[in-house]
């Protein structure tokens, strides 16, 4: 069971998604605006935080900011389509994932499971990753699409094991530029998009609607593994 | 001591008292030798010429030299001198008194410019600063005068502008007095400045008002007091002040632009979030319904209603947004690659059940736009050839360069658009009679339109060779 703090000015928006995530079984606790959610999350104990982006009085964004001077939970954001440059910003100030209004129940509870399993210590250390008909064995640092071995570059298995390590989480241009290449310096998206599309051509079945590495167009890449 | 009897109009008769007074006084001293006499003689010259300067300093040596001769040199109380020494010692004397006379001129009118020149450069000082105060164009015109006035106490300024039409006009004057139009023209048009004696005394002046090389009017002030120098540095404040202003008034319109279009856009975005956030709740309670009672016929159509609601409240918005030009597109250097790659992966779910060929264009093509609103573009023509053609028919987005442009190419093997309607469908609820089954707002393909050429592209309808309908988008190519 998970403790939950669900952040929105809204009502309605309020008891949908404390219906959906009572139904999963977690506990869950609501708050209408930001200021009373930073005072509920300092008092500790949640394990996700779940906030609406435009609120009157603090706002997502400075909710985020606010809750990232003293707490590492995973924090989701209701946004709305449109507006990626805040999105970046958001993932860039902290906030680990985002879902659009109107989302659909099944996305929510999807992205939830992703967020909270990521902080379960297990999932990191595994030493073997399946999904689809690829494995990926980070011992004999060799990855397998079914019969045959794959051979990845360097580069591409770093961006590889960098997506498998935050299951469902999106990464930025640059959070991911700075984790494989050691700085954003110097890389472009571009360039991170080669490697990507050349990593995507060698895993995926159809490289054109990929399964699991998914573009979230101009925020950055996910993977999304299987459920 | 009354400042009358300073006045250099005394300076004169004054000389001729305190000389004359000098030598009374030494008359009654008893038997004082002839050097005291001469240097106390020679004190009242320097003194006469410090208060009173050149002239009476000069008729203060003369009347010294007269004097010494007649009262003390021998045979006394005549002109006449017995000692031929004696001669030479008044020449020397005369000398002396008009060396010392002339000296002591000159420092004091050195020291009158100098204080003239410190208090002018402080009324130049409190002019700008009184200048600089003022950031509005009229308001600043009108007190400009006025203060320039008293600033060079003079009996008329007119402050000229050039206008837009080339023409010089009065923008502000501090009195009825005529000027000289041809003069102030001539400074105008060019730079040359005049000063002749003015007829109210002192000096008329005209002088262009210089900005950098440039010049923006005339200055015409008649009856000066002071000196052309301070005039030419009230002109160049003038212009100064006027430059300032106008950049004033340009930053405070940008600032206003810039205030209001991110009012509409936080309007906007709110108005997003306020139309948004009933159907997520719809939606969720809908979803969450579904899942404690199992879907049903009702529930499946409910959500898809609201599919197509959320799809009309997008458009709408992306139509408000277009028409009230919000946003103006942020454009900057994009690669054709990352714009296709966004364009699937946004738009590749509507395609569902096409088989979908995307042909990978070259690393090193570029163009120049605003990307989120190219890929919006490219997913609407995506949606449009998989909602008008067939299940299973291919979809192909592939990209063509050319030297100047780049052209994104959407080809279907759908019915086709007749060529006659093909200009028709990009403007606003334009739909196709043989397409009215399928539901749409007919806003897709207009809005592709605007948000391409909002980005300086084009959007071109034709017929795919494979049978169907295709869409360039062409957009203009960058190094």
């Amino acid at each position: 069971v998970s403790k939950i703090l669900v952040v929105d000015d809204e009502a309605a928006i309020r008891k949908v998604v404390r219906d959906a995530l009572e139904r999963e079984g977690h506990a869950v606790e609501t708050a209408a605006a930001g200021a009373d959610a930073v005072g509920r999350l300092e008092a500790g104990g949640f394990d996700l935080l779940i906030t609406d982006l435009n609120m009157p009085g603090m706002d997502g964004l400075e909710l985020v900011r606010r809750v990232r001077r003293f707490s590492a939970a995973p924090i989701l954001i209701l946004t709305v389509r449109q507006d990626e440059r805040a999105k970046v910003r958001l993932l860039d100030s902290g906030a680990d994932d985002y879902v659009t209004k109107p989302f659909g129940v099944a996305e929510l509870l999807a992205r939830t499971r992703a967020l909270l399993r990521r902080h379960d210590p297990r999932t990191a250390t595994a030493p073997l990753t399946r999904f689809g008909s690829v494995v990926v064995d980070r011992e004999s640092r060799t990855v397998r699409k079914g019969d045959t071995e794959i051979h990845l570059t360097p580069t591409e298995y770093g961006l590889l094991l960098a997506l498998l390590s935050k299951p469902g989480a999106v990464w930025t241009h640059r959070q991911l530029m700075s984790e494989v290449w050691g700085s954003a310096a110097g890389v472009t998206p571009d360039t991170l998009r080669v490697h990507m599309g050349s990593l995507r051509r060698k895993l995926e079945d159809d490289p054109n609607r990929p399964r699991f590495i998914r573009t979230e167009p101009w925020v950055g890449y996910r993977f999304v593994g299987s459920e | 001591v009354p400042k009358s009897l300073l006045s250099r109009r005394f300076g004169y008769v004054g000389s001729v008292l305190l000389v004359g007074a000098v030598l009374g006084l030494l008359e009654l001293v008893p038997n004082p030798t002839d050097t005291v006499r001469a240097l106390v003689l020679l004190v009242s010259v320097f003194v006469s010429a410090w208060i009173w300067e050149s002239g009476p300093g000069v008729l203060a040596a003369v009347l010294a030299t007269i004097g010494f001769n007649f009262l003390f040199l021998p045979p006394v109380y005549t002109f006449t001198i017995q000692d031929p020494a004696n001669v030479v010692a008044l020449g020397v004397f005369l000398a002396a008194a008009l060396i010392i006379g002339r000296l002591s001129a000159l420092a004091r009118l050195r020291l009158r410019q100098l204080e003239a020149e410190r208090k002018e450069l402080i009324r130049l000082a409190q002019l700008s600063q009184a200048f600089f105060a003022d950031t509005n164009r009229e308001s600043f015109l009108g007190i400009a005068a006025d203060r320039l006035h008293r600033a060079l106490g003079c009996k008329h300024i007119s402050i000229l502008l050039g206008t837009d039409e080339g023409g010089l006009e009065v923008a502000a004057a501090s009195g009825t007095e005529p000027i000289r139009t041809d003069l102030a023209e001539l400074a105008f048009r060019q730079g040359n400045s005049a000063s002749f004696p003015s007829a109210f005394g002192g000096t008329d002046v005209y002088l262009p008002i210089p900005l950098g090389v440039q010049r923006v009017g005339s200055l015409a002030a008649l009856g000066v007091q002071v000196s052309e120098r301070m005039v030419e540095g009230c002109a160049l404040l003038v212009g100064l002040a006027l430059e300032r202003e106008k950049f004033v008034k340009v930053a405070r319109t940008a600032e206003e632009a810039r205030a209001r279009e991110e009012m509409q856009t936080t309007l906007l975005a709110t108005l997003a979030h306020d139309l948004k956030t009933p159907v997520a709740a719809v939606r969720g309670a809908v979803d969450n319904w579904e899942a404690e009672d199992g879907p049903t016929e009702k529930s499946r159509l409910v959500g898809e209603s609201l599919a197509r609601l959320t799809r009309l409240i997008d458009e709408l918005l992306e139509v408000v947004r277009l028409e009230s030009s919000v946003g103006r597109p942020q454009r900057e250097r994009t690669s054709a690659m990352a714009l296709v790659e966004a364009a699937v992966a946004r738009f590749g779910d509507a395609l569902a059940g096409h088989p979908f060929f995307v042909d990978t264009p070259p690393e090193d093509l570029y163009i120049e736009a605003d990307p989120a609103q190219v890929t919006e573009a490219l997913g609407l023509g995506l949606e449009n050839a998989a909602r008008y053609s067939p299940v299973d028919r291919p979809i192909r987005l592939g990209v063509i360069p050319d030297d100047a442009l780049v052209r994104f190419r959407i080809e279907d093997s759908g019915p086709g658009i007749p060529a006659e309607e093909r200009r028709h469908v990009l403007e606003k609820f334009v739909r196709l009679p043989t397409t009215s089954s399928i539901p749409g707002s007919g806003l897709g393909l207009y809005i592709a339109r605007r948000l391409v050429e909002e980005n300086g592209g084009q959007i071109e309808i034709d017929a795919s060779p494979a049978g169907g309908t295709r869409l360039d988008i062409a957009l203009r190519r960058v190094s």
